[in-house]
């Protein structure tokens, strides 16, 4: 019975609302026929039409109401200035937007690098004959910065130095992917196990590719502006020191301490929101590792060590690699592009992102 | 002075442009407020509150309709009365269906006899007590609608809600009065005379 009554209740409603819209002339040509149609057949409704006619008309003739005063304002009221432009943006989907964009483009970024990876990588690894052993340096790396976010993508660094080479082959000579791998040698067997981890760090977002690639172990310009475009690109100090940290401590801590030096020029150019990065970059080694956040103490001890072993690595460039590599160059060195290009898009978004939001919060 | 220069002059700070637009309009932004709210002062409040406002507030106007900016401000200021006074109850109950005659006796019609005025009078009464029952958002959209003639879209704009919720409003409150005035009797073919 009380449901009956609930229904019939909603039926009311209903029937309210298309009387009412009827009496405004609101309804469709066809709601209107039907509705008509019915009202010719339903007493009832026609009833209720009519009351809500009358009400609706005795609404409209009450009386106006004279003012009991003048509302006039004081000639000392103010009007308020015209107010600023409104802090959000017109267009609300640009955030959410760029959001997406960024994550389209850190996750090509991870199939890329992964693809890379998983093709080319050990074997592209194990091409080094003179690995250096920045091994030892590298083992406790990572566990010493696991503990951090900061850390995966220290590790990151490390178990891509293949991966980070490639990305500065298209501008550096070949001696890149050699170091890489040379560096590699000695640390092959921790290649896999460093390997996995760093696709999980990447999927945590863009910023941690770009650092991936930013150790690229040749010193060189190139390296230098992708160290320099990390910390660009990385708005918060922990990411400088993040960046710095990676670099510290990515790839072999040779590698990043080799071109610390050489990161100087580009890095001045281009250093934006990461001052410390910057210091640290055209700073020594022990600087550079100084300011890394998480583990100083484990980048320290790679960065004097690297810097021994990084000077020859860099001064040979080309340590008369077999033809193999030669040939495994020339594909990384695709590889390596499209990971540079997917990496700085990814970072680039990521930014666009974070200012997006940041002006929508407003 | 036209209202388009007015409007420009108020917004160069010219109070006494903006007073002339302030009587042109009290009387639908004073009659607005006491419909929705049912009492003389609380009206006279708010359509005071509601000018200053709209002076203060003036840089935003960017054309448009003019009386629709006033009615916004106003149905905003009764809506939050309303809120108000449902979080002081005492304030409500001594305002609740109470309609001061005496001192906002209606505008006789020059042709009316003093018993069709007493008439008149009572329907209204009875009528505003009815627009009482309903709950904030369908008595203001009821009144925009009915006593003060805006259409659909200009309530919307208003009442910051879409056009199907305008609709829905305007239907349940209309519904609700004409239940109210049938069971009070007022709905009788007998005691209608305006057709």
């Amino acid at each position: 019975m009380g449901r009956l009554f609930i229904r019939q209740a909603r039926e009311r409603e209903q029937d309210d609302e298309l009387l009412s819209a009827y009496l405004d002339g609101e309804l469709s040509a066809g709601e209107r026929a039907r509705l008509e149609a019915r009202l010719a057949t339903d007493p009832a409704l026609r009833a209720e039409l009519d009351a809500l006619r009358r009400t609706v008309a005795l609404v409209h003739d009450l009386p106006t109401v004279p003012v009991p005063r003048n509302f006039i304002l004081p000639q000392t009221m103010v009007a308020r200035p015209r107010p600023a432009p409104p802090a959000r943006p017109r267009r609300a989907w640009a955030a959410p937007l760029l959001t997406a964009a960024t994550a389209v483009a850190s996750l090509l970024f991870v199939v890329v690098l992964a693809g890379d990876l998983l093709l080319s990588g050990v074997g592209g690894l194990a091409l080094a004959p003179g690995a250096e052993p920045p091994l030892e340096a590298e083992a406790p790396q990572p566990q010493a910065l696991a503990p951090s976010p900061i850390s995966e993508e220290v590790e990151v660094e490390k178990a891509m130095p293949a991966v980070t080479v490639q990305a500065v082959a298209a501008e550096t000579p070949p001696e890149a992917v050699l170091e890489a791998p040379a560096e590699a040698e000695g640390y092959d067997e921790e290649k896999p196990a460093d390997m996995e981890p760093p696709a999980p760090a990447m999927d945590s977002g863009g910023e941690p590719s770009e650092e991936s690639t930013v150790p690229a172990p040749t010193a060189s310009p190139p390296v230098a502006e992708e160290a320099a475009v990390a910390p660009a690109a990385l708005t918060t100090p922990e990411g400088a020191e993040a960046t710095v940290s990676a670099v510290g401590g990515g790839g072999p801590g040779e590698e990043s301490t080799a071109h610390a030096p050489t990161l100087s020029p580009p890095v001045a150019e281009e250093a934006a929101a990461a001052p410390t990065a910057l210091a640290t970059a055209t700073a020594m080694p022990e600087r550079y590792v100084g300011s890394a956040e998480p583990t100083p103490s484990e980048v320290g001890e790679v960065a004097p060590r690297a810097t021994g072993e990084e000077a020859p690595e860099a001064a040979e460039g080309g340590r008369g690699a077999p033809e193999s590599e030669v040939a495994e160059r020339a594909t990384t060195s695709r590889w390596r592009t499209l990971e540079v290009i997917l990496g700085l898009t990814t970072l680039g978004l990521a930014l666009a992102t974070v200012w997006a939001w940041r002006v929508r919060r407003q | 002075m036209e209202e388009a220069a007015l409007i420009s002059a108020a917004q160069q700070g010219r109070v006494d442009a903006f007073n002339d637009l302030v009587l042109a309009y009290q009387q639908q932004v004073y009659n607005l407020a006491y419909r929705i709210l049912g009492d003389p002062a609380s009206a006279a409040d708010a359509a005071q509150e509601a000018f200053i406002s709209a002076f203060q507030n003036i840089a935003r106007f960017r054309g448009g309709s003019f009386k629709s900016y006033l009615m916004r401000i106003v149905s905003n200021g009764c809506y939050d009365e309303l809120r108000r006074r449902k979080r002081r109850p005492t304030t409500s109950f001594e305002d609740f269906g109470e309609v001061d005659e005496e001192a906002n006796p209606a505008l006789a019609n020059g042709h009316e006899g003093p018993e069709e005025y007493a008439e008149r009078q009572e329907m209204a009464r009875m009528i505003q007590a009815g627009i009482e029952t309903l709950p904030p958002d369908q008595r203001i959209t009821l009144v925009l609608s009915d006593v003060q003639g805006l259409s659909y879209q200009e309530i919307a704009e208003a009442t910051d809600v879409s056009l199907g919720t305008v609709k829905s409003r305007l239907a349940r409150g209309r519904g609700k009065l004409r239940d109210y005035l049938r069971s009070q009797g007022e709905l009788l073919p007998a005691r209608y005379r305006l057709e």
